[in-house]
Formats: structure tokens, C-alpha cells, sequence
């Protein structure tokens, strides 16, 4: 079997069809890909440079999306609250370009990664904690008070700016080279994007994913078997405020602008509707989700502002209640969409076979 | 600067996007695509038009700011190419919602410094709004910026401009009338963000240095509705004088507690320095008798440009939507920075970013709202006329007028 | 002393409303196990009427009365149409009583068009007794959520209907063999809660400012209180809802405005987690 077969999750001994799934991922590898170079043949320069600012904060949006989705999607948890992580490492970033000068990606990247995990892990401590399993509910309203309080604590705070939020300032810098807005910053957020996904996507596929799967299935089955729940999923919880705290320190150098309802419950409720419409549990459905829902925004704010806002919540309706599975669903069979898992017998079979 | 909201019963219907779209002073407007408008040139010229963004609340709870603004500075580009333009070009009005909401108006204003490369922005009202577009404008786009409305001060970026009303300006004679008429005892009830805190360190100080002592100082969260403790308070230290910083929601409902808590009936003095005639109808006129504010215009000033300038706006605009022009919306430090900003594009005879900033830095009009601004060199601020009003029966009465206040920043 | 009395009348104000609130969230959370996420948006709804009213010439203490019938009408045809699908999961009733939520919300804030908006008190001035001021608007709210809160109870505890109520609780397939339409008894269920709510919206108006995100403020602490009360009985969500209510409008006379409100949150939610069936609860008895 080819690397790309097994990692498609395509079974030992098929004929090494790539799966739909594999398709669209590859497909829109391709056009983020290459659509800087694209869109400068078509458009003019100041036409085509707008839309790839626009790309980058897609992209940046996806991982918050994305991280969205490994917390519902694979560890059922229902996480009323990354923006917590998503703000919460933007203001630290911006506070520190503020106060301190550092602007070095390899300081701020870092930074934030670290401060989404932290924060995660601390709401992980808090609500996974205890003998008992905390009900999805006390799960969503732990999440969603968090958020509302960080939200209303960074309005209050004069420190971080109140209700003025923060403006960061300095660009993001490699070494000595500032990175601006543009091509740089987006083969930057594309770059990170695809090493992240790449990093989820084998995560999800391998044994840790298929414990996570059977959580997700029957989860007292699951525990019977030895397997201790709670931690699992608070390591993908942990993971997941870890991307989300990626995404946000590079939304504040990109946007050059933090304030508080970055880490708030709209803010956070809107990755929940990037997920689901464009289908949870599959990692590439929140890059479609945010992707079609960013470009139609745009797109048809001339028409439909007012409206638009209240079409997306009825479409959000329309799928909880009829086809859960979003855009990606409508694409890709269901089994194709959960996927199948390497095997451990086929890691050392699989060498003797012909492919 | 604050949010200052206006409530009107009909507000619904104005600010909503068709009527937006339908309104007369939009008949010329272009749609350009992703939610943008642009005015187009009415003549043409070799080096093409200057083109003036304005990037502005015309949606959303500032609105009532927004909408004002954006029709004023019409009117002034409209007055300038009917006087054949700047430098014989014509000027192109770009417009962009901002629709009081920082996110949103991060993506438009690019679109106004990127996608259009106008030479020039005027807008946010908002300090929020402000600090969320003007490193776009400013840094990354390397433009020209002029904030008009009136602020916390401290805004003291290269090629960031403004034209409304400082803490000094606002505080230098406000204060010491208002220990004469009020008494010395001052409280300050304030909502929790920016421009309350940094306007109350100059208030405080102007307080003490005249005499006066501060024995409240509060900060409340901006949905904060329930002012019974803070009425309390108010009346147990004997407060002569509350200078509010609240701002709605919360202000009426404090105003009406205050009233309820006999605070006027015991002779106490309000002051309010973002209150202009659109704040008159938050409250009753009974709730907000003897309230004191400083603002570099207001509608009954004796005046004759401003008089003209108030008549053509309301001849284009006949008044029916009572948003109005007025100095608590902007505008009048909208009106203020364009002509400003002619001026210096006249002098430097060019429009790139340095050679205008070099101009704007002491660029003088003779003629504005309120009377004539002067930009003080070195320091991004001007001068203007500040007036002082007292509310009587839900109107104004002008007590006093001073000429060419400083505005004492980045000095 | 006077002034003690009065924030204490501003204490039990607020915390009235509260209580509504608390009330027509648990009682759809007892009898049919989901959380209803758009309960904010019916408090909402219940201020647009009062809004609309006062807009429409119409005096307001009428549109206070006509709120709990209008957002208890919307509440049935939601149920009937939507809800009652999700009774069998309830996260699917999370999400889809959220995504209800945000429709109203944002269908809301287009038609105020993001303002914030005032409604008049129905009752102007205030009452005195000696040195001893308290708003009679305040007065009333307290005295009709008493009687809501008492008819409530007299209700559910010695009428028939109230005993079919209860039966659907304790037993639905019982209920049903025994010839009680549970459905209709949802139905009715939800309807009365999201009655609750546009009560506590509409009364809270003349207090507070109309605005459509204010919703979102009163599902936190609203929730926060069911949890501390206890699902499955009358009194938990009474007592939950007036210790939120007491904590939120009473912290901030003893400590910083600011902190007060972020301590409310970290308060119940640690109570919470301390004790997740409740401070009252005795489980579904």
C-alpha cells in the first residue's frame, strides 16, 4: 500500500483507491496552496493582494475552527469556549508587543501555543476533575462561563486596554525580516495550517484515534477495557487549546488588533457554526466551513448583510436537525467520512506486500 | 471617545441598510462591490482624483455618530469641488461601514487602504474603533489618518490626526466653573474603559488644583443598570458635583436613580462633557436640569458659519431623521478635519503621506463649527473654541465661551 | 439604616427577575431533561413586546401583560415544530436550542438595529414611608413575581392539570398508559417556561435598557442557578435563582463593581462542581 493509501485509511488488500476524503483534502491542499500565484495573474495587484490578506485570516481561522472540531468531534467534548485559548494567547501576545517589543516568531509562536494549552489544561483540571464524569452540560457551561467571564474580565481590566482592546503594533519578525501582510504571512499561516492538520489528521487515524472513536461510541465499554477516559480526552482538549492558541497569536499580528469579544462566547459559538455546517469530526470540514462561510460573507455582504447572519443560524438549525454531518457529509459517505484506523498487524504486514 | 447612544423611537428605520441605500445623500453613490461605496469625480483630471475614505459607524449602536459624520464630510468634499477641487483634482468620496463593530471594520478599512489606496482616512468614533483600524491605516498601509471625535487624549501616532475635543480642553474651564456653581465636593461615576479613566487623572488633578476635593471614584461595567449603591453613596458624602463618565445603557438609568435619590432637589450639580443636544432625549428634561457640558459646538452658539453650516446641513438633510449635526457625534470634528486636511494638501501642492502630514502639522482654517482650529505643531492636536451649556427644560442655555483652547497633548 | 432598606429592595428586584427566569429554565429542564439554550432570547422577546407596545402608542403595563402570552405562544409553535424532536438527545437540544437562540437574537438586534433601547416604568415615582424611598416599579416586581412563584406552585401542586404535570414527570410511559397526552403536557410545559421568561424580559425593561445581547447574560446566570439549585424539584431553581440573583446584585456593594461581577461566575461554578446534582436536589423523585 502507498504511504498516501494507508494514511486515506483505505484497508489492506484494496486496489489503493484514493477515498473522496483524501480527494477534497487534496484538492484544496492545491488551490491554498497555489492561489497567491493564481490570483496574481488575474486580478490587479492592489485586487489580488486584498484577497490574499483575506486567505491568510482563512486560514488562520481554520485552525481555530479545527480546534474546535477535535474537541467536539473527537473528544465529545462540548466546548462552548475556545476562544478563551484563541483570545487568551492573542491578548498575551499583544501585551507582550506592547509592553516588552517581542515580536520574534519564534518567541510568539511559541508563546501562544503554550499559553492555549496552559489555559486549556487549567479548564481541563477544573472540569474533568473528580470521580465522578461530568455531564456533557456541566461540560458545555463550564466551557461557555469561562469564556463570558474572560470576556468580561478583559473588558473590565484597564490594563489589557478595557473595552479599547489592544493594537499590536510591530510585525511579526524572522530574525531581522519583518513579515507583513501578504504572501509571506500567508505561506506562513499555510504552512502552519498543513502541519497542524497533517499532525491531527495521523493523530485521529492511529490507535490514540480509535480509542478516541470507541469514547465517542460507548464510552463505559471503553473504560472497562482499561482505557482511562477522562485523561484521553483532556490530552485532546489540551491539544486542541494549544492550536487554538497558535491560531490566535497569529490572528494578532496579522489583524493587528485584539479585544475582549476575541475571547468570548459569540466569538466561540462561531467556530461551533464554521464546524458543524461544514462537518464536524472530519478535521477538513471546518477549513470548508470557515472557507464558505468567510468567502459568502464577503461575498454577499452587499446584498444580505443584515440577514445573513440569521440565514447562517437557520442553515445551522437545518443541519442539527437533518444532516448533522454538514457540507462534508453531503460529499462523503459516512464511512468513508469516520474512516478506518491502521491496524497494528498491518504496520508489519503491509512491508512484505506489493504495492 | 464614548459611546455615546442616542434613543429614538424611530431609530429603527434609519439606520437600516435600505434606507440607507435609498436615502438622498446616497443617490450618486457607487457600489463598488463587497459592501463598499465610492462618490465618484465629477470631472476628470490628468493625475487623476484624490481620493478621501471615510470609514464610519453607519450601523449599530454608534450610528447615531456614524451617519452624521459621513453626510458632513459629503457636504465639505461636495463644497470643495464646487470651488474647483484641491490642486484643480477632484475629490472621490470613498465610504465604509465600520457598523460599530471592531471586527468588521478591520476588513473594510483595508479594503478602503488596500483594494481603493485612498490618500487619506476620517473616521472611527469609538476609541475601540480607533485603536482597531489605525495601525492598518496608519502602519500597515502607511496613510494619512484624522480621528475627529472627542477622546481621552494620549493618541500621540506619527500621521494620526485629531480634531475633537481633548481632556484639557474639555476640563481647563469646565472645572472651575463648576466649583463656583456646584460646590467642591465632586464625585465621579464612571463606566470601565479607557476614556473614563484617562479624562478622570485630568479631571482629578484639574479638581484639586482649584480647590475642589474627589470623594467618589467608581467604575462600573458597561451593562451595569443598578446604580442604588452609587446614589447612596452620593448623597451620604454630601457630593455637590457628579462629573459622569457613564455612558448608555447605563446612563439613564443612573441619571433617573440620581433624580429618584433627590440629588437635584438637594441643589446638586450635574456635568456631563459628552452630552450634546442628541443626549437630550435620554432622560427627562426634570432629570437633567442644571447639567453642565463642554463641547466645541453646539446648535444655538452664536456663530454665523456655524449657523450657515448648520442650515446647509439641514437643508440637504431636512431634519427628519433626527440624527443630528452635533458635536457629541463627530462631526463637527469631521467638518473640522477635512478642511484641515485641505488645507495642508494646498500648501504641500502634493498628496502623498509625508509631504501632507508635514502640512497638517500646523495647518490653520479660519472658518469651522464652533469658529476657527489651529493645529498646534509637534503635537497631532488643535485648538478650537470650547462652549459651555447648561440643560434648562431639556435645552441648552450657552453660559460661556473660550477661545482657542489648547489641547495640551503630545507636548 | 434607610439606605440599607433600599438596597435591599434593589437586591430583591433583581433578584426576583432572576427567579422567572430560573423558574421557566428548570421546569424544562426537569420535565423534559434539555436545557433550553434560546431561554435568554425568550427573556428578549418578552422586552420587544413591552418595546413594541410602548412604540405602538399602546400603554406599557399592557405590553408587560401581553408578554408572557406572546412568548408563550412562540414557545409552542417552537416545540411543535422543532423541539420536541430533540427530547430524545439531549445535545442535539443544546445545539438546535442555540441555533434557535441565535436566530432570534440576531433577528432581534436587525429589527432594534443593534440600540439600546428604553421602555418607560409602567409605575412612575416612588413610594415613601418617612426617610424611606423605594421605586414602586420595583415594588410591583417583587409582588408579582410572588404571585407567579405562588401560583405557580398552587398550580402544580393542587390542580389536575398540575397532577398530570407531575405524573409526566415521574413516569412518562405511565402517564401515557394511564390516557395523559405527555406531548401535550410538553408542549405546555415549555410554553409556560418560555411564558416565565418573557415575564421576567418585559418587567425587567423599565430597569434595565433593551438591548439583543442581553439575553445571553441572563442564559449564563440562568443556568448557573438551575445547576445550583437541582433539577427535578420546584424549590431548587427558586433557591438557585435568587442566590445568583442576591450574589450578582449584592457583591458589588461590598467589593469592586468589576471583580463582583467575574466572582459571581467563579462562585457558582465552583458550588457547582462541588456539588453537581445541586444544593437541593434530591434527583428525579
Amino acid at each position: 500500500m502507498t504511504i498516501l493509501n494507508r494514511v486515506a485509511g483505505a484497508r489492506p488488500g484494496t486496489s489503493g483507491r484514493l477515498s473522496r476524503l483524501l480527494i477534497i483534502e487534496l484538492v484544496l491542499l492545491a488551490l491554498f496552496a497555489l492561489m497567491p500565484l493564481l490570483l496574481g495573474s488575474i486580478w490587479s495587484e492592489d485586487d489580488s493582494f486584498f484577497w490574499i490578506v483575506f486567505t491568510t485570516k482563512v486560514l488562520i481561522l481554520s485552525l481555530f475552527g479545527l480546534s474546535f472540531d477535535l474537541a467536539w468531534g473527537y473528544a465529545g467534548l462540548m466546548s462552548f469556549g475556545q476562544a478563551l485559548f484563541f483570545g487568551g494567547a492573542g491578548y498575551v501576545v499583544a501585551v507582550m508587543s506592547r509592553d516588552l517589543g517581542i515580536s520574534s516568531i519564534f518567541i510568539v509562536l511559541p508563546v501562544a501555543i503554550v499559553v492555549g494549552l496552559v489555559l486549556a489544561m487549567l479548564l481541563a483540571a477544573f472540569l474533568l476533575s473528580g470521580s465522578r464524569t461530568p455531564s456533557i452540560i456541566f461540560i458545555a457551561f463550564g466551557t461557555l462561563t469561562g469564556s463570558y467571564a474572560a470576556e468580561r474580565l478583559a473588558r473590565a481590566w484597564y490594563y489589557l486596554g478595557g473595552q479599547n482592546g489592544v493594537s499590536v503594533t510591530k510585525a511579526l519578525t524572522i530574525g531581522d525580516m519583518p513579515l507583513y501582510e501578504g504572501v509571506g504571512f500567508y505561506y506562513l499561516a499555510f504552512g502552519l495550517l498543513v502541519v497542524v492538520y497533517i499532525g491531527c489528521r495521523f493523530l485521529v487515524r492511529s490507535q490514540f484515534g480509535l480509542v478516541l472513536a470507541g469514547i465517542r461510541e460507548r464510552e463505559e465499554r471503553i473504560t472497562f477495557l482499561g482505557y482511562k477516559v477522562q485523561l484521553t480526552r483532556a490530552i485532546v482538549f489540551i491539544l486542541s487549546g494549544a492550536i487554538a492558541g497558535l491560531g490566535g497569536g497569529l490572528y494578532a499580528f496579522h489583524e493587528g488588533f485584539v479585544w475582549p469579544a476575541l475571547m468570548g462566547p459569540i466569538y466561540s459559538t462561531q467556530a461551533m457554526l464554521y464546524v458543524m455546517l461544514g462537518g464536524v469530526s472530519t478535521l477538513i470540514g471546518p477549513v470548508i466551513g470557515v472557507t464558505a462561510i468567510e468567502f459568502a460573507t464577503i461575498i454577499l455582504i452587499d446584498y444580505l448583510r443584515d440577514f445573513w447572519i440569521i440565514i447562517l443560524g437557520v442553515l445551522l438549525l437545518l443541519v442539527i436537525m437533518f444532516r448533522r454531518t454538514g457540507l462534508v457529509g453531503v460529499l462523503v459517505s459516512e464511512r468513508e467520512r469516520i474512516g478506518s484506523f491502521r491496524w497494528r498487524g498491518a504496520n508489519r504486514k503491509s512491508d512484505s506486500r506489493s504495492d | 471617545m464614548t459611546k455615546v447612544i442616542k434613543n429614538d423611537r424611530t431609530e429603527g428605520q434609519l439606520t437600516r441598510r435600505s434606507f440607507l441605500q435609498s436615502a438622498m445623500w446616497m443617490s450618486g453613490a457607487v457600489a463598488t462591490g463587497l459592501g463598499s461605496w465610492v462618490f465618484p469625480a465629477k470631472w476628470s483630471h490628468a493625475a487623476g482624483p484624490i481620493k478621501v475614505g471615510i470609514a464610519t459607524d453607519l450601523t449599530g449602536p454608534i450610528a447615531f455618530g456614524g451617519i452624521p459624520c459621513s453626510r458632513i464630510a459629503k457636504l465639505a468634499i461636495d463644497q470643495i469641488n464646487d470651488n474647483g477641487g484641491i490642486l484643480g483634482r477632484p475629490l472621490e468620496m470613498y465610504l465604509e461601514d465600520t457598523a460599530s463593530n471592531e471586527q468588521i471594520a478591520v476588513g473594510v478599512v483595508r479594503k478602503l487602504v488596500q483594494r481603493n489606496r485612498v490618500d487619506v482616512v476620517l473616521g472611527g468614533i469609538t476609541s475601540s474603533m480607533r485603536n482597531a483600524i489605525k495601525d492598518i491605516i496608519v502602519g500597515r498601509g502607511r496613510t494619512l489618518y484624522i480621528y475627529p471625535q472627542l477622546y481621552e487624549g494620549r493618541e500621540c501616532t506619527p500621521n494620526l490626526f485629531c480634531t475633537g475635543p481633548t481632556p484639557a480642553q474639555q476640563c481647563d474651564d469646565l472645572i472651575p466653573w463648576l466649583i463656583a456653581n456646584g460646590g467642591k465636593r465632586f464625585a465621579l461615576p464612571s463606566a470601565n474603559y479607557v476614556w473614563p479613566h484617562v479624562l478622570n487623572e485630568y479631571a482629578r488633578k484639574s479638581i484639586e488644583d482649584n480647590g475642589g476635593e474627589v470623594v467618589l471614584e467608581e467604575y462600573y461595567p458597561l451593562d451595569q443598570v443598578e446604580y442604588g449603591a452609587t446614589v447612596k453613596k452620593i448623597m451620604d458624602e454630601k457630593v455637590d458635583v457628579v462629573f459622569n463618565t457613564v455612558i448608555p445603557p447605563g446612563l439613564g438609568p443612573f441619571i433617573k436613580q440620581l433624580y429618584e435619590g433627590g440629588f437635584l432637589k438637594r441643589g446638586g450639580r450635574l456635568s456631563c462633557v459628552y452630552y450634546d443636544e442628541n443626549a437630550l432625549n435620554i432622560n427627562s428634561p426634570q432629570e437633567m436640569e442644571g447639567l453642565a457640558s463642554c463641547l466645541d459646538y453646539f446648535q444655538n452658539i452664536e456663530d454665523p458659519f456655524s449657523a450657515e453650516l448648520q442650515a446647509a446641513y439641514q437643508k440637504r438633510h431636512a431634519h427628519k431623521d433626527k440624527v443630528l449635526f452635533s458635536a457629541g457625534s463627530g462631526s463637527t470634528g469631521m467638518y473640522r478635519g477635512v478642511k484641515l486636511w485641505e488645507a495642508a494638501v494646498t500648501e504641500a501642492g502634493a498628496v502623498d503621506r509625508d509631504s501632507v502630514a508635514a502640512a497638517l502639522d500646523h495647518a490653520k482654517i479660519a472658518n469651522g463649527p464652533g469658529g476657527p482650529s489651529n493645529m498646534v505643531p509637534g503635537t497631532y492636536h488643535c485648538q478650537m473654541n470650547m462652549y459651555i451649556a447648561v440643560a434648562k427644560g431639556g435645552k441648552y442655555e450657552i453660559i460661556s465661551k473660550a477661545d482657542q483652547v489648547h489641547p495640551k497633548e503630545c507636548g | 439604616m434607610e439606605g440599607a432598606f433600599q438596597v435591599l429592595f434593589n437586591i430583591l428586584s433583581f433578584t426576583s427577575i432572576m427567579v422567572l427566569v430560573v423558574l421557566g429554565l428548570g421546569v424544562i429542564a426537569s420535565m423534559m431533561g434539555i436545557f433550553n439554550f434560546a431561554h435568554g432570547e425568550f427573556l428578549l422577546l418578552g422586552g420587544y413586546t413591552a418595546y413594541l407596545f410602548d412604540i405602538w402608542g399602546l400603554p406599557v403595563w399592557l405590553g408587560i401583560a401581553a408578554a408572557p402570552f406572546v412568548v408563550g405562544f412562540v414557545g409552542v409553535v417552537l416545540e411543535r415544530t422543532i423541539i420536541h424532536r430533540f427530547y430524545a438527545a439531549p445535545i442535539v437540544a443544546m445545539l438546535g436550542t442555540y441555533a434557535i437562540g441565535l436566530i432570534i437574537r440576531e433577528s432581534v438586534r436587525g429589527l432594534i438595529s443593534g440600540m439600546y433601547l428604553r421602555v418607560p416604568e409602567p409605575l412612575v415615582g416612588m413610594f415613601s414611608v418617612g426617610d424611606i424611598s423605594v421605586s414602586k416599579w420595583r415594588v410591583a416586581v417583587i409582588v408579582i413575581t410572588i404571585l407567579v412563584v405562588t401560583g405557580s406552585y398552587i398550580l402544580l401542586n393542587r390542580t389536575s392539570f398540575g397532577l398530570r404535570v407531575r405524573a409526566s414527570l415521574e413516569n412518562p410511559e405511565l402517564a401515557r398508559a394511564s390516557g395523559i397526552s405527555t406531548s401535550q403536557i410538553y408542549a405546555a410545559t415549555f410554553a409556560f417556561g418560555a411564558a416565565l421568561a418573557g415575564l421576567a424580559g418585559a418587567m425587567m425593561v423599565p430597569l434595565f435598557s433593551l438591548y439583543a445581547d442581553m439575553g445571553l447574560r441572563f442564559l449564563i446566570q440562568g443556568f448557573l442557578a438551575v445547576m445550583l439549585g437541582g433539577i427535578g424539584t420546584f424549590e431548587g431553581p427558586v433557591l438557585g435563582g435568587g442566590v445568583i440573583g442576591a450574589m450578582t446584585a449584592g457583591l458589588p456593594h461590598m467589593v469592586n463593581p468589576i471583580l463582583a461581577d467575574v466572582l459571581v461566575f467563579v462562585i457558582a461554578i465552583v458550588l457547582v462542581k462541588m456539588k453537581p446534582m445541586g444544593l437541593l436536589a434530591k434527583g428525579r423523585k
